[in-house]
């Protein structure tokens, strides 16, 4: 069956489908147990979190860059003003604040909800040739565990005590005297992201659970193993991930209420002083159980942000280039091999909490070990590029840029799984730095393209192209723009918590950047206004990464107007496979309605099979039978299973 | 097109959807309650001796028998549910229903139990550790553990929250009515009921919080003149008699006439009393170095209330007669420094484990040392020594609730949750008794798998307690 | 899986004993913490061990018999392993560096607490 084929169907069979009655509105787009309308719940209101959380971001790097003078705009809004100083400046707390939900937010409920939640949700089953999840209704309850979740996220912010402000970790003690002058300690910000966290956790649970079974049994005919796409593997092994790395910081979680709520003293130690009067508890604690506890979920956590990423990618790249995937079994055993390794280095984030130097040793050695799966994966997509007639659109740039940007922030991880190095490097710039070009020019790079390869498949309208380069090449350079003085700053010592971006510490930020009658000292003179020849100093590169963040949510809005134009006055697509691709998902109706499949699906070899020699077309979906008479097709065999 | 395999297993796999579900519901889990037990593992061999509160042992603290006898009700519940799925998988309903009832009947009795061991801690049980680390085992009397406070004048703070002292007035002082002394403005209310306390506090924290930022406002912009504008109210103090009892852990600083909230209230008037009244019950001096142990705070205090020293007479003697036995029990004279310093020989209890002896002197007699520690009864006890210890000698008051050490906080998180998954899998298994016969008439082998996944998660939370009961009550 | 009624009526008798054999045990496991010393409890690393034996032999008669893990499909078992593998882990590797302290650093806070 073609895919004009498959159109046609769609049309002549609109009306007698097994769908006779129309559920209502609320039951089809709001309480739905349809996987694609969940996965755009999910997409949704992902990315208005991610809004919010970038908007925190804005506001903490005008504290950085202009510590002496009141925020603009926000500083005549009363609610905001009540955290601001008498001069409308950001406080410590307030900048204490956005930093914890800036990160709770971006990870939690930005960037994992949308590539798990949403691409996971949407995509996966259509690829696998299923009707839909293994558990609908379980899907939906995790969608709505996810927005009570966030709901509850935001609402502390309008609590007396602010939202949490113990940083994204919520590293105890800290965390556990915060907001100790509320009486009513259940209505604080800081235990509100403990239950918010708890219904998160769940949220991912089910969702995880869900996707395994889904994936292990929901497999369409002759969909074997080896014949799912590299996406579906991904996400199999985010799914165990997820599964296995949450409880261990539910369990964190549960403690930590109990700490607050209940007075126990999991994490408190015996003595602990809290200002200047000794904490009414037990103590007997460990405030390192909770480090081990929340970074054992921590580091997988980092494989659940990337591996989706890797996995759209993946999918574009074969897409667009019009070959198939280098390397592909390779990548999935390296993205499994991933998966088992990072279990087992989380204390490369804690070599400053006192371990010996055996606990270094080891943990260092998985750390640097677990970067040869990293480099596979990079590599593969690398050489899949090789010798391609490749299409540049707006999905392909994404994804082309997300490997370098992915290498940048893989490699310059490295130092960081040394001990001696983390000494000089922990909790600087630095760290933000790399670890930021992994989650934000990375993954939310592969995101982005996602959303530009799959939109017409969800709306039968293509994006608009003019607007997609309009959004690609300033994301570029403003993420660059921001992420790249990071390094610099960082290893010259410059702490990541200092809400002034470091002014209150002269020896560390005067030092030298760049001479002021450099080439770049006098373009950065001349763009902020500074006298001429003035020396650029560490300090001053706040400017540049403050300007680049706010210009960067300026790119965004053509992302946004594309968004919505095309929903309405995009160009329509002429077949089911606007992209000429392979995998299962593009043998359904467009949009796909609900079941998915308008027949069964039948799956006749591997995922990625372009430019087989001899064929008529360059690509060989998974869904076309083999012809009577065609040329040897060299899946055939593997085919007759 | 329909979701495939929900009721029949796939041939590759030769599993149905929902046992895959489960099983991996399970293998989290594994890492939920792992991740507990792990917890327990750090945190008691991470305790430091004579630094730390000592771990104490299960058998020492614990009543054995509610924790024995639920892990027989959660045996048999298990033989239930198996029993109850052969029966629908023999097409027998009415067989079903007995055995399923029988699951839902040990439920309750563990829940029961449960219930019984944990208000026995919370309500019978208190430790009051004092400021040189000797701790007084025993029952708080008259709730004496709390700050007894004649109130005056409360003075509040509108930038924090609703304050915490309004659940602190004794019940009998009624629906107090609070007069508005200062931090008011003239439409106001001038006198405000406590009931609607929290309401009054809400609406003048709002315009505080309002008044406040338009004065910002103001001196940000220039406009404001130094003594024409009047500066935001953020304090309000307001009279009322009452008398409160005040859980000193709110508390930041206190004196005979004011109390300080860690919430920024400030409550003036009359100190009552402030002095804890303890039934004695045990004397634990683990984390005193032996040769110290007869210069003890806790003997000081019992002499003051007791008049006489036979309570540390005896316990010193049992103590010392104990050690004698560990000498000679390691028959070689070498006896480990672990041994000595263990639980059983500082770890004191004054009753006689079967509750009847009367008084205190009957710590005599090595016979009952064995068996004593495993039972802690409370109710029934005649002359008993009541101890008055002033706050200032305690370092820390707690019932053997959570708060109590590592060790309660532990054993009431892993129990807690252990009851929670209890109750959650009985609610799933009661559904499939109440409205499962819809399901088994359309297709009996459709709740066979039903009530083979409820039960693979019943044997799973039986599983987790045939754990629980040795590391939590024995060890 | 049971679908003949000969096999149902095996499994019936294999859960009654189970059922019988996890009492037996349960009292076993309370002898043993109250014997081992003569003159009251002292939990020595062998009553630990010896409680943690029982515990682990239960729950495997458990775990076999009554979750059907004597006959389950391989998929299960891949799950499972996996689990035990990352408790194992987290377990091992928190005590692991709970062990390991730098000795120096560790005394220095314990002084400063005193």
């Amino acid at each position: 069956m073609s895919a004009e084929a498959t159109l046609h169907d769609a049309t002549g069979h609109a009306h007698d489908g097994h769908d006779h009655h129309d559920p209502p509105f609320w039951k089809k787009y709001i309480f739905s147990t349809d996987h694609k309308v969940i996965g755009i719940q999910y997409g949704f209101t992902a990315l208005v979190f991610m809004a919010v959380g970038f908007f925190l971001m804005m506001v903490m790097r005008w504290s950085i860059a202009y510590p002496d003078r009141p925020v603009p705009f926000l500083a005549d809004l009363p609610w905001f003003q009540s955290w601001l100083d008498a001069d409308g400046k950001v406080t410590g707390e307030l900048y204490n604040m956005f930093g914890a939900m800036h990160g709770t937010i971006m990870i939690f409920l930005g960037v994992v909800p949308l590539a798990f939640g949403a691409f996971g949700n949407y995509v996966t089953p259509l690829q696998i040739g299923a009707p839909d999840m293994a558990f609908p209704r379980l899907n939906m309850a995790s969608y709505w565990c996810f927005f009570l979740g966030g709901v509850l996220m935001f609402v502390s912010f309008f609590l007396p005590s602010g939202a949490a402000k113990a940083g994204w970790t919520n590293y105890s003690p800290l965390a556990t005297t915060t907001d100790l002058g509320y009486a009513n300690q259940f209505w604080t910000g800081q235990t509100q992201w403990l239950f918010a966290m708890a219904l998160l956790i769940t949220s991912s649970l089910l969702g995880a659970v869900n996707f395994i079974a889904t994936i292990i049994n929901l497999r369409a005919k002759g969909m074997t193993w080896m014949r799912l796409p590299f996406f579906v593997w991904a996400m199999l092994v985010t799914g165990f991930l997820l599964l296995l790395a949450f409880p261990p910081l539910e369990v964190a979680a549960i403690m930590q209420i109990m700490d607050r709520l209940v007075g126990t003293s999991f994490f408190v130690p015996t003595g602990l002083n809290v200002a200047g009067q000794p904490f009414d508890v037990a103590g007997g604690g460990s405030p390192l159980l909770y480090q081990h506890l929340f970074w054992f979920l921590g580091h997988p956590e980092v494989y659940v942000l990337i591996l989706p990423a890797f996995a759209i990618v993946a999918e574009i790249i074969p897409c667009n280039t019009r070959r198939p995937l280098w390397g592909y079994k390779v990548m999935v055993y390296a993205a499994m091999v991933l998966g088992f390794l990072s279990f087992i280095v989380w204390a490369h984030h804690m070599y400053l909490t006192g371990m010996g130097t055996s606990v270094s040793t080891f943990f260092q050695t998985t750390t640097v070990l677990i970067s040869v799966p990293s480099v596979i994966l990079i590599t593969s997509l690398l050489i899949s590029l090789w010798g391609g007639s490749i299409r540049f659109n707006s999905a392909m740039l994404f994804a082309t840029a997300f490997i370098p940007m992915f290498g940048i922030g893989g490699l310059t991880g490295l130092p960081l799984a040394f001990n001696n190095l983390v000494l000089h490097l922990h909790d600087t710039y630095y760290v933000i730095g790399h670890f930021h070009y992994v989650v934000a020019p990375g993954t939310i790079f592969a995101l982005f393209a996602g959303i530009y390869h799959w939109f017409p498949k969800h709306t039968g309208r293509m994006m608009s192209e003019k607007l997609g380069q309009l959004h690609f090449w300033p994301s570029l350079i403003f993420m660059n723009g921001i992420f790249l003085p990071m390094f610099f700053q960082g290893m010259a010592g410059f702490h990541r918590r200092a809400f002034d971006g470091g002014a209150a510490y002269q020896q560390i930020s005067s030092q030298l950047f760049m001479p002021g009658d450099s080439v770049f000292g006098g373009i950065f003179n001349f763009l902020f206004g500074r006298a001429a020849g003035q020396d650029i100093l560490m300090i001053d590169l706040n400017l540049i990464m403050s300007a680049s963040a706010w210009l960067l949510a300026l790119a965004q809005i053509p992302f946004v107007i594309n968004l919505f134009i095309s929903v309405f006055n995009g160009k329509k697509v002429t077949s089911d496979n606007p992209w000429d691709a392979t995998t299962l998902e593009w043998a359904t109706p467009t949009p796909p309605p609900h079941g998915n499949f308008l027949t069964e699906p039948v799956t006749y070899r591997t995922a990625y099979e372009y430019s087989v020699p001899g064929a008529d077309e360059d690509f060989l979906p998974q869904f076309v039978p083999d012809k009577e008479t065609g040329a040897p097709e060299p899946a055939k065999v593997a085919a007759k299973h | 097109m329909e979701i495939p395999y929900e009721v029949t297993a796939r041939r590759d796999t030769g599993l149905y959807n929902a046992k895959i579900g489960v099983w991996l519901f399970l293998a989290s889990e594994v890492m939920l309650f792992g991740g507990l037990f792990s917890a327990y593992v750090f945190l008691r061999v991470g305790t430091q001796p004579g630094f730390d509160n000592p771990w104490p042992m299960g058998i020492n603290v614990q009543k054995i028998w509610p924790g024995f006898i639920n892990t027989l009700v959660l045996i048999a519940s298990s033989v239930f549910v198996v029993f109850a799925w052969v029966a629908l998988k023999e097409r027998k309903w009415q067989v079903f229903q007995r055995w399923m009832w029988g699951v839902i009947l040990c439920a309750v009795i563990f829940m029961g139990f449960k219930a019984y061991e944990y208000s026995d801690k919370l309500l019978n049980h208190h430790d009051v550790k004092l400021v040189d680390n000797s701790i007084l085992g025993g029952k708080i009397l008259d709730r004496t553990h709390k700050i007894r406070f004649a109130a005056e004048e409360v003075t509040v703070d509108f930038s924090g929250g609703i304050p915490g002292f309004i659940g602190e007035i004794d019940e009998d002082a009624g629906d107090v009515e609070f007069t508005v002394v200062e931090g008011a403005d003239e439409d106001d209310p001038k006198t405000v009921k406590l009931s609607q306390f929290k309401k009054w506090f809400s609406t003048q924290r709002r315009e505080a919080m309002a008044e406040a930022v338009a004065e910002k406002m103001k001196r940000r912009k220039g406009t404001w003149e130094e003594g024409k504008d009047e500066p935001a109210v953020t304090k309000a103090k307001l009279t009322a008699k009452f008398n409160m009892h005040v859980d000193p852990h709110y508390i930041v600083q206190r004196n005979e006439e004011t109390l300080n909230y860690r919430d920024r209230t400030t409550v003036k008037g009359k100190l009552i009393d402030d002095s804890i009244k303890l039934e004695l019950h045990n004397i634990n001096l683990q984390m005193i170095p032996m040769q110290q142990q007869d210069a003890v705070l806790a003997w000081k205090l019992i002499h003051e209330s007791t008049g006489n020293d036979d309570i540390k007479k005896q316990v010193l003697e049992t103590r010392d007669s104990r050690i004698e036995g560990i000498k000679k029990y390691y028959e070689d004279g070498v006896v480990p420094v672990k041994a000595l310093r263990g639980p059983y020989v500082n770890y004191h209890n004054l009753h006689d484990s079967h509750g009847h002896d009367h008084g205190h002197d009957h710590s005599h007699g090595d016979a009952h040392a064995g068996d004593h520690g495993s039972e802690e009864a409370g109710g029934g006890h005649h002359g008993e020594t009541i101890v008055t210890i002033p706050r200032d000698q305690a370092r820390f008051v707690t019932n053997h609730g959570p708060r109590a050490g590592t060790y309660y906080a532990i054993y009431f998180t892993m129990t807690g949750l252990h009851g929670l998954h209890v109750i959650g899998g009985a609610l799933v298994l009661a559904y499939f008794l109440f409205f499962g016969k819809r399901i088994y008439l359309k297709n009996p082998e459709h709740l066979a798998n039903r009530v083979e996944v409820g039960g693979l998660f019943w044997h799973f939370v039986d599983l987790v307690w045939i754990f629980l009961f040795p590391i939590m009550y024995l060890m | 899986m049971a679908s003949s009624q000969e096999e149902l009526d095996r499994l019936k008798k294999s859960y009654v004993a189970v059922g019988a054999a996890l009492f037996v045990f349960t009292v076993v496991t309370v002898f043993t913490a109250h014997w081992w010393h003569p003159f009251g409890p002292v939990m020595g690393w062998r009553d630990v061990v010896l409680g943690l034996i029982i515990a682990t032999v239960k729950s495997s008669l458990v775990a076999l018999i009554f979750m059907h893990l004597n006959h389950e499909r391989g998929l299960v078992y891949k799950v499972l392993t996996f689990t035990f593998y990352f408790f194992l882990g987290l377990m091992a590797l928190t005590l692991f560096a709970l062990f390991d302290p730098i000795p120096e650093a560790f005394d220095a806070i314990q002084n400063a607490l005193r």
